[in-house]
């Protein structure tokens, strides 16, 4: 799939992380600030992940290290896929059932980064900056961007499910993995493509799904630009 | 939600009454389905810890769903009055089921029972039946898989998870299809067994033995 990534979006393999944006951007979700996870107590209360109810969420849990640590992982693809979403549709890229698909997912992401900052309160990553290098101002990029963008989220997911130690952010997360999963059948009958490939959707383990990530150089510490030129990466 | 003591209805579906068979305009109604997986449900409760002895409930649960679903399709299929990207879609998603049911079969080795018979009726040989109960059956199944997987042992979960997603692309797929929105909220709810057990039932589609 790494290949088929790679090619169907027309990413360039650039070279990894050169300035260490990558590397700041997604340090949390290694667990980096673990004293800083062991001194948080209480999750806050009314809190909404997904489809729970604030009365459901464990009012005073101390959320676990690990757990902390994948929604962190997760907060970043859905930042990823959230801003791809949005500046697609401010650039007025696309139209027709791309847009209306464009519209309706971007929302759904968006909702999935307030969730899941709401759980993670002051532990919450912050948001990298992202240059799209070109891909959300053709509706052909933009296409098959969506549909690699939508797939590694299933897979990403799927890899961390078994991980998770909460059962309410176990249940919260396979909520979300049901949902990234409908988003990339969709696209990918808008794209012309298989919507629904194999019986069983591979799992990829996070080392994967972030090199992928680096691969795309969508992450960068510097400020976007909108412009038709792909922008040299000065690193 | 996981520490309320909700009872759950675990009645055995062996015992199944044949259920009327349901008329097109039922069918098309779409409500039955709809109502009962958008009830606010909560996943079954597990009533111990994650179990090798309690994966196997869980899993005969599930291959009760997909030995349905792949009787769907392959019915579908045989009566042959689908057509074009309906048919292509039968083929595909009921090909999946089939695997999933082989899956399940394997996992269960021993503890798998024999599938139910069933009737379809015009469900499956008239295109806009077929679309409508795609919908319910695929909604049905995701539905009882986010319920029921939290439950499960890591080890089964792991294999779990990598249907998931397959079942809500073929929800997807059969909504689009059908020229409904394929993903209408931000996250699906799972649905209790007690809930997804009486969708199916109220298709009429399990016959009793």
């Amino acid at each position: 799939m790494a290949t088929e990534f790679t090619d169907e979006a027309d990413l360039e393999l650039g070279e990894l992380d050169q300035d260490g944006a990558i590397a700041e951007a997604v340090g949390n979700v290694w667990g980096d600030s673990r004293a800083d996870f062991l001194r948080k107590a209480a999750l806050g209360s009314g809190v909404l992940l997904g489809g729970l109810s604030a009365a459901a969420s464990p009012a005073h849990a101390k959320v676990g290290k690990t757990d902390k640590s994948i929604l962190n992982y997760a907060l970043v693809l859905e930042y990823l896929q959230a801003d791809f979403y949005s500046e697609a549709e401010r650039l007025k890229t696309l139209k027709g059932e791309t847009a209306s698909q464009a519209r309706t997912v971007g929302a759904h992401e968006r909702s999935h980064v307030k969730a899941l900052r709401g759980v993670l309160g002051r532990d919450a990553v912050k948001r990298p900056s992202f240059n799209f290098r070109g891909v959300t101002e053709s509706t052909g990029a933009f296409r098959r961007t969506a549909v690699a963008l939508e797939d590694l989220s299933v897979a990403a997911y799927a890899g961390q499910a078994p991980r998770i130690e909460s059962k309410p952010y176990l249940v919260a997360a396979l909520g979300i993995l049901s949902v990234e999963a409908r988003h990339a059948s969709w696209i990918r009958r808008i794209a012309g493509r298989e919507p629904a490939a194999r019986a069983f959707d591979e799992p990829r383990p996070k080392s994967e799904v972030l090199k992928l990530v680096r691969a795309t150089r969508f992450i960068s510490s510097g400020a976007r630009t909108t412009s038709k030129k792909r922008p040299r990466y000065t690193g | 939600m996981f520490g309320d003591p909700v009872t759950e209805d675990r009645a055995v579906v062996t015992g199944l009454t044949r259920g009327r068979l349901f008329g097109r305009a039922a069918l098309l109604g779409g409500a039955l389905f709809g109502g009962a997986i958008a009830v606010g449900a909560v996943p079954s409760p597990a009533a111990s810890a994650p179990s090798a002895e309690q994966d196997e409930q869980t899993l005969k649960y599930l291959l009760e769903l997909e030995d349905l679903q792949a009787a769907f399709y392959e019915q579908a299929l045989k009566q042959g009055k689908l057509e074009g990207e309906l048919r292509e879609f039968a083929r595909v998603v009921g090909g999946h089921e089939r695997e999933h049911v082989a899956y399940l079969r394997k996992a269960l080795g021993e503890g798998a029972g024999k599938a139910a018979s069933f009737d379809f009726g015009d469900a499956t040989s008239n295109s806009e039946a077929f679309l409508e109960n795609a919908v319910a059956l695929e909604e049905t199944g995701l539905g009882a898989y986010t319920g029921a997987a939290p439950n499960l042992t890591a080890k089964t979960l792991r294999d779990a998870a990598t249907i998931v997603s397959v079942e809500a692309r073929h929800t997807a797929w059969a909504r689009d299809l059908a020229g409904k929105n394929p993903a209408p909220r931000p996250t699906d709810k799972p649905t209790s067994e007690a809930d997804a057990r009486a969708a199916v039932e109220k298709t009429g589609f399990v016959k009793s033995a």
